[in-house]
Parts: C-alpha cells; structure tokens; sequence
C-alpha cells in the first residue's frame, strides 16, 4: 500500500504497476495513449475523478515517450509528419479544453461529452472494422493464390481524395512515401487534438485511424507517428491539468515504471504483425471503449436509477484491458509458431509476418 | 554492439535510479505536497484531511487550533487568504463554512469536524470532495516540474531498455513498411 498524499488516496503500488504495464502492451501495439482505460481503472481503484484524469494524461505523456523510443528503433515514426502536425494538435486540443469549458459553464458537460464520445469511436469502430475485413479477405484471396502481401494492405481510396487536393506547401514524407498538402495535416492534427482536448484523451485511438485513412500512412508508421503526438498533446494536457492541482506524480511514476515493460513489448509486437493486425486491434480497442461509454451515457440520462450498469462499465472497461492484451500476446505467439511452420488458426496467417 | 549496449544501459540506467530516486525522496520529505499546495485563497484553518477522513456527526473529529509550521495529526491552523500553507495541509476550511457551524465549527480551542474529507457517493462515478484540496492554491510551477520529470523519467527508462536489449544482442531490425 502506497500513501498518495496528493491524490489523497491509499493504494496497493502493484495494481498501478500492473495498469501501466497492460495498458503499455496495449499503447505501444496500437499507439494509443490508453486514457479511456485508465481514467476508469484509477476511479475503481479509489482516486477522485478530476484527480484520475488529470494523472492518467501525465502518464500517458511519459509512456508515449517511451514507446516512441522503441518506435523510432523499428523505423515506425515518419519526423517529417510528426512535426508538421504538433502546431495544429497543440491548437487543437487548447481549443478542445475551451469547448469543453464551455459545455461545462452551460451544464452540459456530462452528456455531451459522453455523447460525442459514442458517436465519434462508434463512426470509426464501423468505418475501421469493414476495411480491415475487406484487407483482410483481399490478404487471404493473395495468399492462397501464391502472391506476396505486402507489410500493409489497404482496400481504403480515401487518401487518395486527401493527398490530391491541390493547396500550397506540400510536403514530402519520404519515410510514409507520400506528398501531401501540409494543410491537410494540420486540419488532421487540429480535429484529432479538439476531439482530444474535448474528450480528456490522448486521442491516439482518432489519430490513428486518421493517419492510416486521411493521411495515408501504413498502419505501422501512423502508430509510431501517433505516440510522438501523444507527448506533445498528453505533455500539453499534463501541464494544464498539473497546474490545476489534479495530478499525483507517484501515481504517475509508478504506471510508467509497469509501462516500460509493457511498452517494450506492445512496440516490438507490431514487428510480427502486418498492418491489418494493428487496425483489428485498434478497431476492438474503439468498440470496447464505446460500448463502456455507451453504458456510462444511458446510466447519466437515466439520471442515475440504472445502478447496475455503472459496475457493468467499469468491469467491462477494465476486461477489455485484459483481453487486448491477449489478444495482442496470442497473436505474437500464433506469429512464432507460424515461423516455425507450426498449426495456427487459419485467419492468422495473413495477419503475421513470416520472418 | 554488446559492449555499446551494455554501456548505453548502464548510463541510461543510472540516470533513471537517480531520477526515481529523487522523485521518492520529493514525495517522503513532503516537497512534493508543498509544491502543489501552498497557499490559500480564503481565511479559514488549514488542515490535513487525510487525518480525519473516518469524521462523522457521531463520531466528530476534534483538531487542536493553534499556530504551526507543520501539520503533525489532528490540528488545524489559523490561515489568511495568500499565506503559504504549513507543511502537511492539503485544504483549508474556510471561515464561511466555520461560521455556517453545518461541517465544522470551533467550541473552545477545538475545530470540530462532523464530516469526513471524501463522501463517495454509492451512484457510479461521483464523488463529491469536502475539504480536500478545497481553499488552496496549486504552484504553477509543479505543472512543469511534473511534465518534465515525466518526460525525463520516459527517456531514461526508454533508452535505458534500449541499452538493455542491445546488451543481449537481439537484432532488432527496421520494418520495411512497403515491403513483404
């Protein structure tokens, strides 16, 4: 047990390890931040909310860094989109934290937040789980006719759209092999950072999907160009809520010493895995969370009489953690075997890389 | 490769024990408490909620009123909206709320206290603070203290993995994102 002077809290330091570490695999596979995961769990173990929020987006900023470490060393982070992005995330989410005080002074901070939290992981839960079967099926069909897949395939024409329209400067990603107009990144940075600001999140789990389906990165680089994101736009979200008094650095500390080991593994997952994998991962992760929110939602606007599904919120939050990371360690161990030319199931070939 | 690694994780390493450990020391003297909330934005009486959060009407807590440069149990020391907080405060009960004689009032030379420091409400996620952090003000400066430690704590502890897994000689290769 562990004194939390700041938080005000007494709790056992293993199960903040142990969240660092789950939601670290979970991070550094997917390249989110994680905060619609640990927000919950800190609340569960004790910790007020304002104060669950504000240490959950330190955290987050710490743990980006260090998955970013391991990112860079596998080549997953494009610099060049990373940084074109920082200013209009920055923007974002300082206009996202506005919005949200806003809503707030107008008493509607509850629902709409918890609404436009459904709808916007919702949107991207469809739109991501259809392309990934599609990616998927386009793999199976290459790989039973003796073709060679790629690292990652997509079925999606939407950056196509995005990387043609023709407005001064364009810049070069020469890591992510593409040229795009810069206003697009930044319009992308700006959108995903008030989502993040409004939301209290890392916004990891909209950048990602917006990196791979707007910008046109592989799935591999938009996780490594997220978490530089997630420094900036988790440091950014730290600072604040630091300076409102609503962060507990032990708290902090001790999840990001579980993150190392858990960020380590999740980063260095993504090497066996093609993009597909990454984006069924993220999509899980994204209805996971909507539902949780979704349960949250019904339980505010029914005014607090359906009590039971409050606990189911927090539970199923909290299952969710364990299963991706399951699911993420199965899916290196199914990529070993198949390496060794050993019986895995049959979707997973095309999902895991043969070294 | 073995050997840069290992020294890469020495050095990374060093520097992350020297920082973890500077980082516990500043929560075990109580910096870190000080850092955060040092001074109030109301007259009232600073005190350690942490000492009373088991208060109730039947069983109210009685915090000795007096002049002090740390909070050592139950006390309660006399503040002024701006003045720094002793060390060990983390909230100040304001001199509305002593007046109003609902959550606490004096009776002598006592702060009697009929509410703990945290109701949490048994409805979902609410939980309604009483006195905790309420009445003081938070150091600007511990936002960037915070963020930068963070930030410093990720990288050492980044590279310092790094280190360690070239010290074992795994070859861990770039990805060729657009290859098979």
């Amino acid at each position: 047990m562990f004194d939390f002077t700041v938080a005000g809290h007494v709790v056992p330091v293993f199960l903040l390890v142990l969240t660092g570490f789950t939601v670290g695999i979970v991070g550094g596979f997917i390249g989110v931040g994680g905060g619609y995961m640990v927000t919950p769990a800190l609340i569960v173990f004790g910790f007020p909310g304002y104060m669950a929020s504000g240490t959950d987006a330190c955290h987050i900023a710490g743990k980006a860094v260090i998955s970013s470490i391991r990112h860079r060393q596998l080549g997953n982070i494009d610099w060049v989109i990373a940084l074109s992005m920082v200013g209009g995330t920055m923007l974002g989410v300082e206009l996202g934290v506005r919005l949200l005080n806003y809503t707030k002074a107008i008493g509607l901070s509850g629902v709409v937040l918890l609404a436009a939290s459904v709808a916007v992981m919702l949107g991207l839960f469809i739109y991501t789980q259809v392309e990934t079967q599609k990616s998927h099926k386009k793999m199976d069909e290459d790989s039973k006719a003796g073709r060679e897949i790629g690292r990652d395939v997509k079925v999606s024409k939407i950056p196509l759209f995005f990387q043609s329209i023709p407005i001064r400067p364009f810049i070069k990603a020469g890591k992510a092999r593409l040229v795009i107009s810069m206003w697009v990144i930044v319009i992308v940075g700006v959108i995903t950072g008030v989502l993040a600001g409004f939301l209290g999140v890392g916004g990891g789990f909209i950048r990602v999907p917006a990196l791979v389906y707007v910008v046109g990165t592989t799935s591999h680089l938009a996780v490594g160009t997220d978490l530089v994101e997630i420094v900036v736009s988790g440091g950014y979200g730290a600072l604040r809520q630091s300076m409102s008094g609503n962060v507990d650095f032990m708290a902090v500390f001790f999840m990001i010493i579980g993150a190392m080991l858990g960020a380590q593994f999740g980063s260095l997952a993504t090497s066996f895995v093609r993009g597909p994998a990454i984006r069924y991962i993220l999509s899980y992760s994204l209805i996971l969370a909507t539902v949780g929110a979704a349960m949250r939602l019904v339980y505010v606007l029914t005014g607090g009489t359906v009590e039971w599904l409050s606990f189911v919120a927090v539970v199923f939050t909290l299952g969710e953690m364990i299963f991706l990371c399951l699911f993420i360690i199965s899916l290196v161990w199914f990529s070993i075997r198949h390496q060794h030319g050993k019986t895995v199931p049959p979707w997973v070939p095309p999902l895991v890389v043969k070294a | 490769m073995k050997q840069k690694g290992a020294i890469k994780f020495v050095v990374w390493a060093a520097l992350s024990v020297a920082l973890c450990v500077y980082a516990v020391y500043a929560h075990t003297s109580g910096k870190l408490d000080q850092m955060y909330y040092h001074s109030t934005d109301s007259n009232g009486f600073a005190v350690n909620t942490n000492e009373f959060f088991t208060a109730s009407k039947e069983k109210p807590a009685l915090l000795k009123i007096g002049p002090a440069d740390e909070i050592r149990g139950l006390m309660a020391v006399p503040v002024n909206k701006g003045d720094r907080l002793p060390r060990g405060a983390n909230g100040v009960i304001s001199k509305k709320i002593v007046e109003e004689g609902k959550r606490a009032k004096v009776e002598g030379d006592k702060l009697v206290v009929t509410v703990p420091w945290q109701i949490k409400e048994t409805k979902g996620f609410k939980f309604k603070d009483t006195f905790i952090h309420k009445g003081v003000v938070t150091d600007p400066w511990s936002g960037v203290w915070n963020v930068a430690m963070t930030i410093a704590i990720g990288l050492c502890l980044g590279f310092m993995a790094e280190g360690f897994t070239d010290m074992l000689g795994w070859k861990i290769k770039k990805i060729e994102h657009f290859g098979h």
